[in-house]
C-alpha cells in the first residue's frame, strides 16, 4: 500500500487529534507545577482551529480517507487510518467547540484544587481519546479510542479519589462500560470474520458498502453484529437498563460532568451507531428505537423527583440520549446527530451553570460553616437576583432542552418527534406507542426543567442556609461567565438555520441526510411543533404555580413518587438480583481456582520436586559415592603403603631378605 | 672326618650371625662388620665347594677375588660411614631416615 501523501487537511486532522495528547504528555511530565492549564488550553485551541479548517474542507465534499500499514498477523494486514467524512468533521469540531469553553471554565472552577495538575492531564487525555474516536478510520483504532475514552472518564469521575462515593462511582462506570466494550468487540469480531476488513470506509462508507453484500455471514449474524454494536453504544451512551453509571458519575467535578455529558463519552455511542448505520437491519433498528424510547421515558420520569441539581441534569442527559437512540432506530441518524449537536451545547451550558450555582453554594457553606448539601435544590431559591447572568444562560439552556421555539433544541427535538410519527406510520400495530411515549417524555422534560429553574432561581428560598446570607452571593467570575455566554449563543437557532421555526433548512441535516428517508407527513411538520410548544407553555405555567407561587398539590409519599425518586429501584434490583449471584459465582470460581487448578499445578510441582530430590539423592549417594569411593580407596592404599617407607636402611634390607627367602622357598617347593 | 656339610653349617652360622648384625645393630660400623661376616660365609662356601674342582681351583680363585673385593668394599663403606657421620653427627641407622618419602 502506498504511503498517503500528506495534504493540509490531513495534517490539520492529525494536529487536531494529537495536540491534546501532546498536552497530556507535557502536563504529565511537568507534574505538580502544571497548575494553570495553559498547555491544555493552548492545545485545545489549536485543535479547535485545525478542526474548523478540516470542517471547512470536508463538509459537503469528499471525505479524507487515508491508512497506513500497522501490523500483520499471518497474511492479514491491519491498518491504522483516518476517515473524516461529514459526521466525523462535525464531531471533531463539536468536541473542540465544547471542550474549549469547558477548559476555560475549569481555570476558575477548579482553582486551588490540590490535584489540579492531574485534572489538566486527564482532561487532555479525554479530549484526545474522543477526537481520535471521531476520526478513526478503522474499527480497531476506534475501539482503542473507545477504551481510552472509558479509561479517561474513569480517571475523571474518580478525580476526587479520597471520597468513597467517587471511587464507587468510577468503578461502576468502568464496569458497566466494560459490558458495552464486550459488545463492541463482539461486533468487530463478527464483521471481521464476515468481511475480512475493519476499514470503516470499505465496510460502511461508500455508495455500495461491504455490509450491503452478505460476506460470509447469514442474516442472523448481521442481526447479532448489529445488536452487539448496540450493546456497546448502550453502555457508553447510558441506555436503559445500563444507564445506572451515569447519575453516579456526577461525583466527578462539574466541569467534567459537562464534558462527559455534552459532546464526549455519552455521545460516543450515538456516534458509533451513526458510523456503522448501514449494518443495521430492521430488527436491530426496532430494538434500538424501543430501547431509546424506554430510556427517554424512564429517565424523564426519574428526573421528576430528584433533589440533586446534577442528578436532574444527569437523568435529563439519559433521556435526551434516549431520544437520539430512538432517532437512530427510526433510521434518521442525521436527525440523531443533529440532536446530539444541539444537545451538546445546551447540556454543556446547563452543567456549567449548575457548576456556577454549586460553586456559590459551596462558598456560602464555607463562609457560614453550615453543614448542608450545596447541590440540593431544596436549599436554593431566589438566586435570580444574585446571579442574573447564570439565571439567564441557564434559562436559555433549559428552554433549549425543553424544545422552545427559537432554540436549537426546538429544531432537533421536534424533528425527532416528527420522524418518530412518520416512522410509526410505516410500521404497524403497536409502533405508534413509541413516538407517543417520546412525546410524553418530551413533556416530562419540560416539567423537570422548569421545576429546576423555578426551585433554583425563581422560588422564594426555603428556610435554609440562603435566608439572610444573600449578600455573599454573586455571579460567577469572568472565566466561567464567558464560556457560559458563548454556549448560550450556540444554543440558539442562528447557528443552525435562519428559519427559526422550520427544521427543513438546517444546513447540518442537509449535510448528513441519508439516501433513504421516511415518507414525509406534511401535516405533522406543522402540528407537532405547535402542539409541543403549547404543551410546554402549559407545563411552564403549571410549574410556576406549583413551585414559585407555592401551590404544590401533591403529597411526596405516593408509590409512584418514591419509584421515581429511587430511580425505579434499579440499583437496588442490581444489588439484589445480579451482584450477589455474580459474587457467588466468582467465589465458586475462586474456590475452583484455588483448589482444583492451583491444586493440580501444586501437585505437579510437588511431584517434580519429589522426583528431583530422588535424583539428587541418587546423584549424591550413588554417582558421587562411586567417585569418592575410588578416591578414598586410593588414599587408604597409599596411606597403608606409606608406612613401609620408613627411610631406614635396615628395614629395607630386612624386607629384601624376607622377599628373597620367599622366592627361594617358592623356587624350591614349586620345582619339587 | 670333616665333610662338606660341616663347612656348610659353619657357613650358614656365619651368614646368620652377619645377617643379624646387619639387621639389628645400632652402629653402622658393626653393620659393616656383619656384612663382612656374610661375605666370609659366602667365601667359605666357595672354598668348600672348590674341593670338587681339583683341576682348575675355580672356587679358590673366586675366593681370592672375593676377599679383595670385600676389602675394597669395606674401604668404600667406611668412607660412606664417615661422610654420614659428618652430615648427621651419628652412625646409628635408626636415626637416619632421609630415604623416607
Amino acid at each position: 500500500m502506498p504511503v498517503p501523501t500528506l495534504t493540509y487537511p490531513l495534517l490539520a486532522t492529525l494536529a487536531a487529534v494529537l495536540m491534546p495528547f501532546l498536552a497530556f504528555l507535557l502536563t504529565a511530565a511537568t507534574g505538580k507545577k502544571a497548575r494553570n492549564g495553559a498547555v491544555s488550553i493552548a492545545a485545545i485551541s489549536i485543535s479547535l482551529l485545525a478542526a474548523a479548517y478540516v470542517f471547512a474542507h470536508v463538509w459537503g465534499k469528499d471525505p479524507i480517507h487515508v491508512q497506513w500499514h500497522w501490523f500483520s498477523i499471518g497474511r492479514q494486514a491491519f491498518h491504522v487510518g483516518l476517515l473524516v467524512n461529514n459526521a466525523s468533521a462535525l464531531m471533531l469540531l463539536l468536541v473542540c467547540l465544547v471542550a474549549l469553553p469547558v477548559h476555560v471554565y475549569s481555570t476558575a472552577y477548579m482553582k486551588g484544587d490540590p490535584g489540579i495538575h492531574r485534572y489538566w492531564a486527564y482532561l487532555s487525555l479525554f479530549c484526545f481519546a474522543m477526537l481520535g474516536l471521531a476520526v478513526a478510520g478503522n474499527l480497531l483504532l476506534m475501539y482503542i479510542c473507545w477504551e481510552l475514552v472509558g479509561f479517561a472518564s474513569y480517571l475523571l469521575i474518580g478525580f476526587w479519589f479520597t471520597r468513597d462515593a467517587a471511587i464507587q462511582a468510577n468503578k461502576k462506570a468502568f464496569i458497566i462500560n466494560r459490558i458495552g466494550d464486550l459488545g463492541f468487540l463482539l461486533g468487530i469480531a463478527i464483521l471481521y470474520s464476515g468481511f475480512g476488513t475493519l476499514d470503516i470506509q470499505v465496510l460502511f462508507g461508500t455508495d455500495t458498502p461491504a455490509v450491503s453484500g452478505t460476506g460470509n455471514l447469514t442474516p442472523g449474524w448481521f442481526t447479532a453484529a448489529g445488536l452487539a454494536f448496540f450493546l456497546g453504544a448502550m453502555a457508553k451512551s447510558a441506555q436503559f437498563p445500563l444507564h445506572v453509571w451515569l447519575p453516579d458519575a456526577m461525583e466527578g467535578p462539574t466541569s467534567v460532568s459537562s464534558l462527559i455529558h455534552a459532546a464526549t463519552m455519552v455521545a460516543a455511542g450515538v456516534f458509533l451507531l451513526a458510523r456503522v448505520f448501514p449494518l443495521f437491519d430492521g430488527t436491530v433498528l426496532f430494538v434500538i428505537a424501543v430501547t431509546g424510547t424506554v430510556t427517554a421515558f424512564a429517565a424523564a420520569c426519574f428526573a421528576l423527583t430528584q433533589y440533586d441539581i446534577k442528578k436532574i441534569l444527569a437523568f435529563s442527559t439519559i433521556s435526551q440520549l434516549g431520544f437520539m437512540m430512538a432517532g437512530i432506530g427510526f433510521g434518521m441518524y442525521h436527525v440523531a446527530l443533529f440532536h446530539l449537536t444541539t444537545h451538546a451545547f445546551f447540556k454543556c451550558l446547563l452543567f456549567l451553570c449548575a457548576g456556577a450555582v454549586i460553586h456559590e453554594m459551596q462558598h456560602v457553606k464555607q463562609k457560614l460553616g453550615h453543614d448542608f448539601d450545596p447541590q440540593d435544590i431544596r436549599n436554593m431559591g431566589g438566586l435570580r437576583k444574585h446571579m442574573p447572568i447564570t439565571c439567564a444562560t441557564m434559562s436559555i439552556a433549559a428552554l433549549a432542552l425543553v424544545g422552545f421555539p427559537l432554540t436549537g433544541g426546538y429544531l432537533s427535538k421536534d424533528a425527532l418527534l416528527v420522524h418518530g410519527f412518520e416512522w410509526a406510520a410505516t410500521q404497524h400495530g403497536m409502533a405508534l406507542a413509541v413516538p407517543c411515549a417520546l412525546a410524553v417524555a418530551s413533556m416530562l422534560t419540560g416539567f423537570y426543567s422548569f421545576r429546576l429553574l423555578a426551585k433554583v432561581f425563581f422560588a422564594q428560598p426555603a428556610a435554609g442556609p440562603l435566608t439572610g446570607s444573600h449578600a455573599t452571593l454573586h455571579d460567577a467570575p469572568l472565566p466561567m461567565r464567558i464560556p457560559m455566554l458563548f454556549l448560550a449563543a450556540c444554543s440558539l437557532f442562528p447557528l443552525f438555520t435562519f428559519h427559526p421555526l422550520n427544521d427543513g433548512h438546517v444546513w447540518l441535516l442537509r449535510g448528513l441526510a441519508p439516501d433513504a428517508t421516511l415518507p414525509p407527513l406534511r401535516l405533522l411538520h406543522f402540528a407537532i411543533p405547535i402542539l409541543a410548544t403549547i404543551a410546554s407553555v402549559i407545563i411552564a405555567t403549571v410549574t410556576w404555580r406549583w413551585y414559585v407561587l407555592g401551590k404544590y398539590p401533591l403529597k411526596p409519599q405516593g408509590a409512584l413518587y418514591r419509584l421515581s425518586l429511587h430511580q425505579g429501584y434499579l440499583d437496588a434490583l442490581y444489588m439484589r438480583a445480579i451482584i450477589p449471584p455474580l459474587m457467588r459465582l466468582s467465589a465458586v470460581l475462586f474456590w475452583l481456582d484455588r483448589h482444583v487448578v492451583d491444586g493440580f499445578v501444586n501437585g505437579l510441582a510437588a511431584g517434580g520436586r519429589a522426583l528431583a530430590s530422588a535424583a539428587a539423592w541418587a546423584d549424591y549417594r550413588v554417582v558421587d559415592g562411586l567417585v569418592r569411593m575410588t578416591g578414598k580407596l586410593a588414599l587408604g592404599l597409599g596411606n597403608a603403603l606409606r608406612r613401609s617407607q620408613t627411610g631406614r636402611v635396615q628395614h629395607y634390607l630386612a624386607l629384601a631378605f624376607f622377599l628373597m627367602v620367599v622366592m627361594l622357598l617358592y623356587f624350591i617347593f614349586a620345582r619339587a | 672326618m670333616i665333610t662338606i656339610t660341616h663347612f656348610l653349617v659353619v657357613g650358614a652360622w656365619l651368614f646368620s650371625i652377619g645377617l643379624y648384625a646387619v639387621l639389628a645393630r645400632r652402629n653402622a660400623i658393626l653393620v659393616l662388620v656383619g656384612i663382612e661376616l656374610m661375605i666370609n660365609a659366602a667365601i667359605l662356601n666357595l672354598v668348600a665347594f672348590g674341593r670338587y674342582d681339583s683341576s682348575l681351583y675355580g672356587g679358590q680363585a673366586f675366593a681370592l677375588f672375593a676377599i679383595v673385593l670385600a676389602a675394597a668394599a669395606v674401604a668404600v663403606a667406611l668412607a660412606i660411614i664417615l661422610n654420614v657421620y659428618k652430615h648427621h653427627k651419628t652412625v646409628n641407622p635408626e636415626d637416619i631416615s632421609d630415604l623416607k618419602d
